[in-house]
């Protein structure tokens, strides 16, 4: 198996406070990997750098063989194979929803528009909106925007995919939409790394989770081992809040 | 092409229609002549915006006999004297006196006219000589002979002074009270006295001075020369007499062909239309043009400010600090007047240029702080999942930051052309005859201020009423 993401050492601060301490991870082709921890832990400042909307105060991040921290990378061919789907959607609202989807295609020539409204159409059926191809992203339920989110992103034929949380700011009847579009992905096998409060979305679907609190990895492992047997006393701690939740 | 880059093409086309018509137009007339806007007998504007008076008569006839073409630039007597120095314009006659003063800079004719200066005041005052006025505040208009005068005399009968730059304005603050008293020459006193200003003549003539026509020091001796032999010309053959009695013996009402009974609100208006819907025209030429101009300016101003590293906002902000801080009357001396006298060799600007370049930067700054702050108002989120879309910098700014925050700036556009159109008054001071300057040269003529300018009122809140609908239709449209 080929190593899609490879982080080493990665540290990232805001001024004088560290957020990230020093990560060291691997992700695989095909893998998923859910990462749960506390709020603040910098779970979503991790995602960040790794589509270099962040840059990394200190350490080394390899994504598909490209070094971001190498001036000789192209950002944006990176984020090419690296999709993003964000907590709060953030889909453009002055689009509707198909040109929401092929803009990047298009722009990018990635696509003549039409072979893009094709693609856009055919990911809408995927993730069941194909009757809201012309509607504006605001008149559609939070679900709906994250189902959207997803298509975008998918539009780019990414290799790799980071959601950060992307059911925590859906009604809860929604969740599970946006769930099982997750599921299908990662049963074909895309490159996932997830941070999640959805514990058994993790533990269903996670080869591999990873537990952070204070900007570090504190333990990581199968979902099994980790979720059954957690090792430290912060791990514990943070899992019986979540299950009394 | 799309629908805006057509519509971006034509604009330019036409702006460069209208620069080359404004350049060529100038390089028809073998001279330009400026002369004052308000200075009856001398010079002012009848109806259809002509300006007629001595001056431009005595001009026009030796033009004739010497056979040279001229344009005429009608400016405040200020703004006339500097253009000539600046070398904008080739010559200037505008009832100015010979001083030995402005002998150091100007080449003069031969005097073509011989006039005192005379103290007036309101007619119910009771002051009757200029010992009366120690302590007092007298009315002056700036450049004059008249202000010259009172200059020297001021120390000896312990006035205060207040300056004007028209005649008009001068008058009336004798007439309502805030000074008591002003010093003008003659001919135009009396001429405005007999056209209906309620002022009276109190002293005999001072300091009776030569009126000549000037050039700059060493420059257009030819159109001198031109000048001095039209001069004995129509001296000789009775032209310059008959021009003399026309004006100096002469109600107002025989010159523009206005009639007493023409003076209610209506009939001014109705007399005045030509001239008020020429200045309209160029007020409302002006506001369209520079709210274009302005605006492509701050939205450059505006991306600048956004751009990701210092250098960007730096110019931005330091572009936006200097014209948002200067007031607009100094920015339009300065291009008018300051940047020519600066690059020398003869370099001119047309006015209308001069304005429209001014209110681009002053308009133009303020958009832009606007602008700058609607992109900051977007959604972070908005920029960073284009990011990660893949697309470039430009790319998200154009496709996704820069129409929603357009959106978010529409009610300060709207706010902003307004204040353009208003702006456009102050334009009056290099010499635009637009809506503004319209009613202060009808006034100089009929004296009518507040009827005149209750009209020009109305005629600005009717088109900023307008214009609010509009906006307010457009703004449904897009939302
Ligand atoms: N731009 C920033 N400037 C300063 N501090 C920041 C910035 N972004 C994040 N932080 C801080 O970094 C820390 C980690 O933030 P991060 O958003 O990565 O946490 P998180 O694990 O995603 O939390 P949550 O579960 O609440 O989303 C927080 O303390 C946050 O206040
Ligand atoms: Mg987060």
């Amino acid at each position: 198996m080929a190593v899609k993401v490879q982080v080493r050492d990665l540290h990232k601060s805001y001024g004088k406070t560290e957020v990230l301490k020093g990560l060291d991870l691997d992700v695989q082709d095909n893998e998923v990997l859910c990462m749960i921890g506390p709020s603040g832990s910098g779970k979503s400042t991790f995602l960040r750098c790794l589509t270099h909307l962040e840059t990394p105060t200190k350490g080394q991040i390899i994504i598909n063989g490209h070094d971001l921290s190498d001036p000789q990378t192209n950002i944006n061919t990176v984020r090419e194979n690296i999709g993003m789907v964000f907590q709060h959607f953030n889909l453009f609202p002055h689009l509707t929803v198909l040109q929401n989807i092929t803009l990047a295609p298009v722009q990018l020539k990635k696509e003549t528009p039409e072979q893009a409204e094709q693609t856009a159409r055919k990911l809408l059926a995927q993730v069941g909106l194909a009757d809201k191809a012309d509607v504006m992203p605001t008149s559609l339920s939070g679900g709906q925007q994250q189902r959207v989110a997803i298509a975008r992103t998918l539009a780019m034929h990414p290799q790799i995919m980071l959601f950060d949380e992307p059911t925590s700011a859906l009604d809860p009847e929604m969740v599970g939409d946006v769930l099982a579009i997750m599921k299908q992905l990662a049963q074909d096998g895309m490159t996932m790394i997830v941070v999640t409060h959805e514990m058994g979305f993790a533990k269903e679907v996670a080869d591999q989770v990873v537990f952070m609190a204070d900007g570090l990895i504190q333990e990581q492992g199968k979902p099994a081992d980790l979720f059954n047997h957690p090792k430290s006393p912060r791990l514990q701690d943070f899992l019986n809040k979540v299950i009394n939740i | 092409m799309r629908k805006w880059q057509v519509m971006v093409v034509t604009l330019l086309v036409t702006l460069g229609g209208w620069f080359g018509f404004s350049v060529t137009a100038h390089a028809d007339a073998d001279y330009t002549i400026a002369t004052d806007t308000t200075f009856a007998p001398f010079e002012f504007q009848v109806k259809g915006g002509q300006y007629r008076g001595i001056d431009i008569d005595l001009l026009k006839a030796i033009a004739k006999k010497e056979h040279f073409t001229y344009q005429l630039k009608a400016l405040s007597f200020n703004a006339a004297v500097q253009q000539l120095s600046a070398n904008q314009v080739d010559g200037v006659i505008a009832g100015m006196n010979i001083t030995s003063a402005r002998e150091a800079t100007f080449d003069f004719s031969k005097p073509y006219y011989t006039s005192g200066v005379v103290m007036a005041v309101a007619q119910k005052s009771p002051i009757e000589t200029m010992a009366n006025l120690k302590g007092k505040t007298v009315a002056l208009k700036t450049g004059t002979a008249g202000a010259t005068y009172a200059k020297s005399v001021q120390a000896k009968y312990g006035f205060k002074i207040k300056y004007f730059n028209d005649s008009n304005n001068m008058y009336n603050d004798v007439k309502v009270g805030n000074s008591v008293a002003c010093f003008e020459d003659y001919p135009v006193m009396s001429y405005g006295i007999k056209n209906g200003i309620p002022l009276k003549i109190v002293s005999k003539q001072h300091d009776a001075g030569d009126y000549g026509f000037a050039v700059k020091k060493g420059k257009n001796a030819k159109l001198l020369r031109q000048f001095n032999a039209g001069l004995a010309a129509i001296k000789a053959d009775g032209t310059y007499d008959k021009i003399i009695n026309h004006y100096l013996h002469a109600k107002e009402s025989t010159l523009t062909g206005e009639t007493a009974n023409s003076r209610t609100f209506v009939g001014l208006f109705t007399q005045n239309l030509g001239t008020i819907g020429n200045g309209l025209w160029m007020t409302l030429k002006l506001t369209v043009v520079a709210i274009i101009l302005a605006t492509i300016l701050g939205l450059i101003l505006g991306v600048l400010g956004v751009m990701p590293g210092k250098v960007g906002p730096a110019i931005s902000s330091t572009i936006i600090y200097i014209f948002r801080g200067m007031p607009l009357m100094v920015l339009a001396f300065f291009i008018y007047i300051g940047f020519p006298d600066l690059i020398g060799h003869g370099f001119k600007i047309p006015a209308f240029v001069a304005g429209l370049i001014t209110l681009m930067l002053n308009e133009g700054a303020y958009t832009g702080a606007f602008v700058k702050g609607g992109f900051q108002a977007v959604d972070k989120g908005q920029m960073e999942a284009a990011r990660s879309l893949g697309l470039p910098y430009w790319a998200a700014m154009r496709k996704v930051v820069m129409p929603q925050g357009i959106r978010i700036m529409i009610p300060s556009f709207i706010n902003q052309f307004i204040i353009t159109l208003k702006d456009t008054s102050i334009l009056s001071v290099i010499g635009i005859v637009e809506l503004t300057q319209t009613g202060t040269l009808i006034i100089a003529r009929n004296f009518e201020g507040f009827k005149i300018w209750l009209m020009i009122a109305m005629i600005y809140l009717i088109i900023i009423t307008l214009l609010t609908w509009l906006s307010n239709w457009v703004q449904r449209r897009i939302n």
